[in-house]
């Protein structure tokens, strides 16, 4: 079984939970004998053939033009970062198309492909709705443009079963190849635009997530939580929906011990801050907790584009130098700032899954979760409280705080927990779904 | 007979670390030695060896008709000291010609005057101590920091023995139709105020290699002619005051060398003394000098001579400003009634006054000028270190 599978995010090139779910999922499926052919949003043209485990750390690239590959074979790296950078993966991936040129090329592809005789009414339809919709001149867009037509490429020349496409960016990318190739497609949500936005969001994305879904053989989704979203608002069939949970394996080498950098009760905010997360009612807890509970330290871990305006807020409420900023964290800083920390929240407005609450139970950490999150489903060594919620929350935080055994307890009992949500089982259910979408598939085209 | 009255402000803070939450409780040094070494070495190199240099020059040149005052804070000693010895011993030698006077302030450049008086106090006379001991000089005139005044601080002042006068900014909503050329008398009466005439002391702080401006370039005859004519308003031969106060890192550091601030200095004092009515006086002879019955003012609000609007905006007119600078004094509060030294000293250090001004949010115009001064990227950046190194202080506390 051979995958061909598009990404927007993947260690080091990393923004968030779907980079760590990818590597973890990766990772497990490598383990259980599946190859996967991995496309990344890099500066240079090129795909991972990842066929071992360690390759998901190693990440060996090919390059897609025959004399860059040539160029890249003679050249002697001292590092794997030296080479992840030869290739532009250690920054932000950007688009050395001329726009116009795009568009015509983009017209090009539309005519070929889907203005042919066995192309149905309803396929043309829902590719006018990616092409109509990809059309701007925003950064993001053009990045959109430029991996699609390498997905183009790259379905022409590699040999795959399935296409594997996570999130709305990779879906235009997943569905040119699917027509390409007429292999199937399984698109992963791991957040839709109502969840990144804490509303209704760009409908430009909607467009673009709906055509995608609708496209796909198979959709996939990280929780319960999701997939009732995506029956209810991008009303697609019941039946092509898998809810797939992500899960979190401990880095081999992570140090897990406490390691106290404040004597009193520590209670952690990590993620992008952003509307999504909730950080102002995060804020807001930490006043109340504040006002009976000085001795506690609310740590803000991350950046977002909240971030000012908590910082600004928190000064404004006068939290002393009780409320603290860490700015951008890498790996190592979390987990210095985790192992730091005795009470983890997640007061997201709207989590498809949230794998960072499951890192710090890893951490022996007592977790507090918005009830609108996917990983609420399968923890239960955690207190779920609905984001709204504000006046339970500090009662729950100062409960703990309170009664510092019981914390203790709870972050014990949450670690054995996490530890049995491990990604083999998830990658045993992708594996299982691949399976069955194949011989789906195969049916179909002979009847 | 006008007197230039020459006030210089130097000043170093101990500037802190970019210091990050997981710096805290791990043992870490929280100041910035090596940024405060390089800068003390800058700014001696620019600012304060060739500027004394040419100052010491002007007193032998002018026979003790040319006089200036310093007021040297007690960090900037300190990291004379540890930096640039020969800088200290440079203003020593300008202390031994009789011609410098040292004016008093708070050892720490603090705001402690409007947050605890109790450590006000303590911080002027432990600065007394040090102009004693470093240029043997009993202060008599007293500077808080950054001019900042109030009718209650003269009152904090006089309880002091031995200060006689206060200086401050000439504020304009203050003195109305009143001329800063003048001495004063505080609300209560009992203490000499000396106010500075910001116009043309900015124009050499602030304006002088400006190319924008329509008096550029300043030469000494144009200034000395504004001088000049400022007496013409003065019909009963009363003496007058131009106080020009201003930052010593004018010469060399703000104003560069090439924008002929050196040569300006040089030549300024032989032109004041070429005419009979014009003339230098030190703060502490001015009492003396004012023969006349000095009108008393009353300051109800607090002035500066910080920006446009010459009030306590640059330090305290934000919300970051404000919980730092309490979140400050309510800790040092609990560290002194410890009895902890070793802490109050750095609660002391953070005292400074540029911490919090590098949190200023006012840009546009004075902002720029608060960017120029600042080691960090932003307001927020310097806010968030000097809460984690507030954060590392109570925990040193409570260890």
């Amino acid at each position: 079984m051979k995958v061909l599978m598009f990404t927007w995010e993947f260690p080091p090139l990393i923004a968030g939970g779907l980079g760590m779910a990818c590597y973890g999922m990766i990772k497990a499926l490598l383990a259980q004998g599946v190859k996967v052919d991995l496309v990344l949003p890099t500066r240079e043209f090129v795909y991972f053939p990842m066929r071992k485990v360690s390759d998901v750390d190693t990440l060996p690239a090919v390059f897609v033009n025959s004399s860059q590959q040539y160029e890249y074979k003679a050249q002697k790296f001292k590092t794997l970062q030296e080479r992840l950078e030869y290739i532009g993966i250690s920054s932000h991936p950007e688009t050395y198309f001329q726009f116009s040129e795009l568009i015509k090329q983009s017209k090009a592809l539309n005519y070929e492909y889907w203005y042919s005789e066995n192309t149905t009414i309803e396929e043309k339809q829902l590719w006018d709705d990616i092409s109509t919709n990809l059309q701007g001149e925003e950064e993001l867009m053009q990045k959109v443009q430029e991996f699609t037509l390498r997905a183009e490429r790259l379905a022409q020349i590699l040999d795959f079963d399935i296409i594997h496409a996570h999130d709305w960016l990779c879906y235009p990318g997943g569905m040119l190849a699917r027509k390409i190739s007429g292999k199937p497609m399984v698109v992963h949500i791991h957040a839709t635009e109502f969840d990144r936005a804490g509303g209704p969001g760009n409908e430009r994305v909607h467009k673009i997530e709906h055509a995608g879904m609708s496209f796909a053989d198979k959709v996939v989704a990280v929780s319960q939580y999701t997939a009732q979203m995506i029956m209810s608002r991008y009303r697609i069939d019941t039946a092509k929906i898998n809810i797939v949970h992500n899960a979190f394996s401990v880095p081999e080498d992570a140090i897990l011990d406490k390691k106290r950098i404040f004597k009193g009760p520590v209670i952690l905010f990590l993620g992008r801050i952003t509307l999504q997360k909730g950080p102002d009612y995060f804020l807001e807890m930490a006043e109340q907790v504040l006002a009976t509970h000085p001795e506690a330290r609310f740590i803000m871990a991350g950046t977002g584009d909240m971030s000012r305006k908590m910082l600004r807020r928190s000064a404004s409420l006068k939290l002393r130098n009780r409320f603290l900023f860490t700015g951008f964290l890498n790996r190592k800083q979390v987990e210095l700032i985790l192992r730091a920390s005795d009470i983890y929240v997640l007061p997201s407005i709207s989590e498809p899954f949230g794998i960072s609450p499951l890192e710090a139970m890893a951490f022996g950490i007592t977790s507090i979760i918005s009830k609108q999150s996917g990983v609420s489903e399968v923890v239960n060594h955690a207190f779920k409280i609905d984001f709204w919620n504000t006046d339970l929350w500090v009662e729950t935080i100062n409960h703990l705080v309170e009664n510092p055994d019981k914390c203790i307890k709870m972050g014990i009992d949450g670690m054995h927990e996490v530890n049995l949500i491990q990604w083999d089982e998830a990658a045993a259910k992708l594996r299982q779904l691949y399976s069955a979408t194949l011989s789906e598939h195969i049916r179909k085209s002979e009847a | 007979m006008l007197n230039v009255v020459f006030y210089f402000q130097v000043h170093q803070p101990y500037r802190l670390k970019h210091y990050n939450v997981l710096d805290i409780a791990q043992g870490n040094d929280m100041f910035d030695d090596d940024l405060n070494k390089a800068v003390m070495h800058k700014v001696a190199a620019k600012c304060y060896l060739p500027t004394n240099k040419l100052l010491l020059d002007l007193i032998h040149r002018h026979e003790g008709r040319f006089k200036i005052a310093f007021s040297i804070t007690g960090t900037a000693i300190e990291q004379f000291k540890l930096y640039s010895p020969e800088t200290l011993a440079s203003f020593q030698a300008l202390a031994e010609t009789g011609s410098v006077e040292f004016i008093g302030e708070t050892y720490y450049h603090s705001l402690a005057f409007l947050y605890d008086s109790n450590e006000f106090l303590e911080q002027v006379m432990q600065h007394r101590q040090l102009m004693k001991e470093e240029f043997g000089y009993e202060t008599t005139t007293f500077r808080n920091t950054e001019l900042i005044y109030q009718d209650r601080l003269s009152d904090l002042i006089y309880e002091i023995e031995g200060f006689k006068t206060i200086l401050s900014e000439g504020v304009d909503r203050i003195l109305d139709w009143r001329s800063p050329l003048y001495a004063y008398k505080n609300y209560s009466k009992n203490i000499n105020l000396l106010l500075k005439y910001y116009k043309l002391a900015d124009d050499i702080a602030f304006r002088f290699s400006n190319r924008d401006w329509p008096e550029y370039p300043l030469t000494v005859e144009k200034f000395v002619n504004w001088v000049d004519h400022l007496t013409l308003s003065e019909e009963r031969g009363r003496n007058q005051f131009l106080n020009l106060f201003m930052d010593y890192e004018t010469f060399g550091e703000h104003q560069w060398a090439e924008t002929g601030i050196f040569d300006f200095m040089d030549h300024f004092p032989t032109a004041i003394l070429e005419r009979p009515h014009l003339g230098f006086a030190l703060p502490a002879e001015t009492s003396k000098l004012a023969n006349y019955q000095q009108e008393s003012l009353s300051f109800v609000h607090p002035v500066s001579w910080a920006d446009e609007q010459r009030d306590l905006s640059a330090w305290l007119g934000n919300d970051m400003q404000h919980n730092a600078i309490e979140t400050l004094y309510e800790l040092y509060q609990k560290i002194r009634s410890k009895g902890d030294e070793k802490l109050m000293r750095i609660a002391r250090l953070l005292s400074t006054s540029d911490h919090f001004y590098y949190m200023c949010t006012k840009y546009f115009h004075d902002g720029d000028v608060h960017k120029y001064f600042s080691p960090y990227d932003s307001p927020d950046q310097a806010y968030i270190y000097y809460i984690n190194a507030l954060a590392e202080l109570e925990e040193r506390l409570v260890r």
